[in-house]
């Protein structure tokens, strides 16, 4: 089941990143693993600031990369929602709040 | 006859004083057989700086009640870092000292953007050439096969990032080459992935697959966020301005020939 499109989404704060050669590093310090995003995942990694929603982010995707806005919101929510599975990021619900 | 008394005899407290890749260290202990045994085991790197690390080993006082800044534990031991000194408690041997001043100098690297590496460190015309990789990679085949004097590590290499240019130090923790690491430092010339192979081959990385190669192979133990973004920080430095390759060698002297100058 997917996350609803109304919530926001943002980065772990336990966490260190590092982005180079347009790629994005990230690594989870209780766990020391290494995850590794590419130029387009990097792309919606930096823009996820807890005020944006997948929607609003596919949509960022689609100003900046040749990529049709039904294959970027699909795109979007699955990496969100891979990220999410790895604890990579959260949600925050319009109530505020964090929610994992 | 009464069974003689066993009575734990503890000696004065005395002092030994490291530098290791220029972080100076000072041990508080008072026991002669540890004492002994970490004079011998770092006798190369033995040395009197000012405002060193001060480590209280085993002294037994009672724990503090200040926050730890930084904390691990290891088969019983135990180094636990305040704000006015560190402790190192239920060290038994010379081992388990060790490990312990591994995982603190990777902390305390931090402050002097450095880090430590799973790597082998040999000099060659002046400039140190990193050889890194996961046990069996062939750290010690490289260092087994240079010239005497000229291996630095051939376990763990120490980099220091010193006024925008990178710099490798001996350590005393050495590998299956029982190398036991040289006091001495050189510019670094490049960071070389060992892969084993028929044939020797150089192949240039970009700077993302340096970093690849490295993460896995840095030596760190905090799981606290900031310290990690700091290493994180130091060893993407790292990546970027030190030249990076993947080198497949034969596991003989030969692979020297086809590396960069």
């Amino acid at each position: 089941m997917s996350t609803p499109a109304y919530v926001f989404w943002q980065k772990n704060p336990a966490l260190a990143w590092r982005e180079i050669d347009d790629e994005t590093v990230i690594i989870s310090p209780n766990d020391s693993v290494m995850h590794e995003l590419n130029e387009t995942g990097s792309f919606v990694w930096k823009n996820i600031d807890g005020r944006k929603s997948a929607a609003e982010l596919a949509e960022l995707l689609v100003k900046n990369f040749e990529v049709a806005p039904d294959i970027a919101l699909s795109d979007t929510q699955a990496l969100l929602e891979e990220m999410s599975s790895r604890k990579l990021v959260v949600t925050v619900p319009a109530t505020g709040g964090v929610s994992a | 006859m009464n069974a003689p008394l066993a009575i734990a005899v503890r000696g004065p407290r005395k002092q030994l004083e490291l530098s290791i890749g220029c972080v100076p260290l000072r041990f508080q202990m008072s026991d002669p057989q540890l004492l002994s045994a970490a004079s011998a085991r770092y006798a190369a790197f033995t040395d009197v700086a000012e405002q060193p690390i001060t480590i209280a080993l085993n002294d037994g006082a009672p724990s503090q009640d200040a926050p730890v800044e930084f904390g691990y534990e290891l088969e019983g031991a135990a180094l636990r870092a305040f704000s006015k000194g560190i402790r190192f408690d239920g060290v038994r041997n010379q081992y388990a000292l060790d490990s312990l001043l591994r995982v603190l100098l990777s902390w305390k690297l931090l402050g002097h953007s450095g880090f430590l590496l799973h790597a082998a460190t040999v000099v060659r015309n002046r400039k140190a050439y990193i050889f890194t990789g996961r046990s069996g990679a062939g750290k010690s085949t490289v260092a087994s096969l240079s010239p005497q004097g000229s291996v630095l590590t051939d376990e763990i290499s120490l980099l220091r990032r010193e006024e925008g240019a990178w710099r490798a130090y001996g350590t005393p923790f050495w590998g299956e080459f029982r190398a036991e690491g040289s006091n001495t430092s050189a510019p670094v010339a490049g960071i070389f992935r060992l892969l084993q192979a028929a044939e020797n081959r150089v192949e240039t990385l970009r700077p993302m697959a340096i970093l690849r190669a490295l993460l896995p192979n840095v030596l760190f133990f905090s799981a606290e966020a900031e310290a990690n973004r700091q290493l994180l920080e130091i060893i993407s430095h790292a990546a970027t301005e030190i030249p990076g390759h993947n080198l497949a060698f034969r596991q003989n002297a030969t692979f020297w020939e086809v590396l960069p100058a």
